[in-house]
């Protein structure tokens, strides 16, 4: 009797609209990672602007024009010091690609594994939805977390400008800024993928990440030592986003962020590779 | 649906991690609106073939089928006629049960039309967080997302771990009922009692090789009569044990007990020739018998022979 009520009352299962669904689910699962990136970016932009003046007091012109620091920033000040010029050392330099490309790289990591660990991998590739939908879907969901990032860094400056007076922050070169830099997180967000890929364990895929851009910020750092260790300086990435050269000197080497773009699409499509091929583990 | 072969088919499936061979080499099919057990020992190779149906894993060589659609090859196409439940139901700790159902219809791209039915019938909360709840909470959320959008095939690893008998019980109607739907259902199992008393056929499985796949009823019949006999006068074990078809005989408290497979008349005329004063006879549970496939390859042979 109850098999005949059950047939009468269920209709066919209607068509539902799928959207990007793993996509949105992928970036609650960051929402940490990314909220701490804001809240840091954010954190440092806004005690930035009430030091501003001491800062402008001291000589940062010849501290820049020192090869160690401008290794270690990823660039030469060529004009005098202003509020541009301390957001370029202490936010831009390479400091943006080690902070927040560190963030982007981790996200880009543990964005897939984390799903093996919570158990939800298997049970959504065993819906109509296919691994490479699921990896581009995924890998989406962390450019958009870049994208807030650098948007939350753009409103921490646009909010300096009300307390730092004359703060004379060029837009479009910023703009163009905070472009260079984008490149350098969609570049960390292929590793990610790439490291997430095969590694099973979020924490390990996220580490291995990021520890490939402090490796790169290494080498561009000692690269940077010395005119023998060059070769160092051009393998790394650091060196493809020199943003301090387009917020400070107004000049930009227009291909190389397309370099940064390239091996984050080398890499992201790889990872696509390897995902696709492999087994996928129970947790 | 493109095709009526069975439901699922699986020629010659094998999966290997490194020197370990997981699944060696295993074919079996599953008719359209069979309830089919998949048992054996923790480690033989249930999940591993399971993963290989839902193309999660990739099988070393062979080939799965699921209602006529090649697993690998047409996977997306698959996978719209299938719900899976998996052998352990873990979900991320912050989302609300109603999220994750609503998480996965939007993937299976249907609306979940039984979910009503099913939330109301194996009494699923909805609205906390899936961190607080027991295995037995969280494996009530993946019956529902197995079950929701109706899918025609479902396959089930484990489907009634952690829940309590009342459950088991509402569980196994439940499946009845999907079969009368002409649902087909594939579940792997530890709960001999349970397949017993819903699956049509099992398959056995050890050390990654098929040992049998037969009819539950074709079962039964070897597994014959279970017997307890006390007798009057002095009976030996040797003169038991000679009668056709006894077997697991043993003595407790002057009483023997053994199972008696094929015709009940030799021990009928052998048991005349005593004095009995006591005689029972019952169904012997199917458990025993699939125990032996577990344990006893030469004995498990002789079963299935």
């Amino acid at each position: 009797m109850a098999t005949t009520t059950i047939t009468k009352s269920i209709p066919v299962a209607k068509k539902r609209a799928r959207g990007l669904t793993v996509t949105g689910r992928a970036l609650m699962n960051s929402s940490t990672p990314m909220s701490i990136a804001c809240f840091y970016g954010l954190l440092i932009l806004l005690i930035l602007a009430p030091i501003y003046p001491v800062m402008a007091q001291a000589n940062f012109q010849s501290l820049m024009n020192s090869g160690v620091m401008s290794a270690i920033l990823g660039g030469h000040l060529t004009k005098s010091f202003n509020f541009s010029a301390l957001l370029a050392v202490e936010v831009f330099s390479s400091i943006y690609g080690l902070l927040f490309g560190g963030f982007v790289a981790w996200i880009g990591g543990a964005v897939l594994p984390v799903t093996i660990e919570d158990g939800t991998l298997d049970l959504a590739l065993s819906r109509p939805i296919n691994r490479t939908r699921y990896y581009l879907e995924s890998w989406f969901a962390v450019l958009i977390g870049a994208v807030i990032i650098s948007l939350v860094l753009a409103l921490g400056v646009w909010i300096d400008t009300f307390i730092v007076n004359n703060a004379g922050i060029d837009w479009p070169w910023m703009w163009l800024t905070l472009l260079v830099q984008w490149a350098f997180l969609f570049f960390a967000a292929g590793l990610g993928m790439l490291c997430g890929s095969f590694i099973n364990a979020s924490r390990a895929a996220g580490g291995t990440a990021v520890g490939i851009v402090v490796l790169g910020y290494l080498l561009n750092t000692f690269g940077g030592l010395s005119n023998q260790l060059q070769w160092m300086v051009k393998i790394n990435p650091f060196y493809y986003a020199p943003a301090i050269d387009p917020l400070i000197n107004h000049h930009l080497t227009w291909w190389y962020p397309l370099v940064l773009v390239a091996a984050g699409l080398v890499c992201g499509i790889i990872g696509l590779v390897v995902f696709n091929k492999r087994d996928l583990p129970t947790v | 649906m493109q095709t009526q072969e069975p439901a699922i088919v699986i020629e010659s499936l094998a999966k290997s991690y490194g020197k370990v061979q997981a699944v060696r080499g295993i074919s079996m099919s599953v008719e359209r609106g069979e309830i089919f057990g998949f048992l054996g020992p923790n480690g033989a190779g249930k999940t591993t073939t399971i993963r290989c149906m839902l193309d999660v894993i990739r099988p070393t060589t062979g080939a799965i089928r699921v209602l006529g659609l090649d697993a690998q090859r047409d996977g997306r196409a698959m996978h719209q006629h299938i719900g899976y439940l998996p052998g352990d139901v873990r979900l991320p700790g912050r989302m609300t049960g109603k999220q994750i159902i609503n998480y996965f219809a939007n993937l299976q791209g249907r609306e979940p039309v039984l979910l009503n039915k099913l939330v109301e019938r194996f009494d699923v909360e909805m609205k906390r967080p899936l961190k607080g709840y027991s295995k037995g909470m969280r494996q009530k959320i993946g019956i529902v997302l197995a079950f929701m959008c109706d899918p025609d095939v479902l396959i089930l690893d484990e489907p009634t771990s952690g829940l309590d008998p009342l459950l088991q019980k509402i569980f196994n109607e439940f499946l009845l009922e999907e079969q009368a739907r002409g649902k087909t259902i594939f579940m792997s199992s530890h709960i001999m009692s349970d397949v017993e008393k819903i699956c049509q056929r099992v398959a056995v499985i050890r050390k990654g090789e098929l040992v049998t796949v037969e009819a539950v009823e074709a079962l039964r019949e070897k597994a014959g009569q279970q017997i307890t006999v006390e007798f009057g006068n002095a009976v030996s074990e040797q003169e038991l044990a000679r009668i056709p078809g006894v077997s697991m005989l043993t003595k407790t408290n002057g009483s023997y007990h053994f199972n008696i497979s094929g015709s009940m008349d030799p021990l009928i005329k052998a048991l005349s020739q005593h004095e009995v004063i006591r005689l029972n006879s019952q169904e012997a549970p199917l458990e025993e018998v699939f125990l032996k496939f577990y344990e006893e390859p030469a004995r498990a042979t002789q079963l299935a022979q």
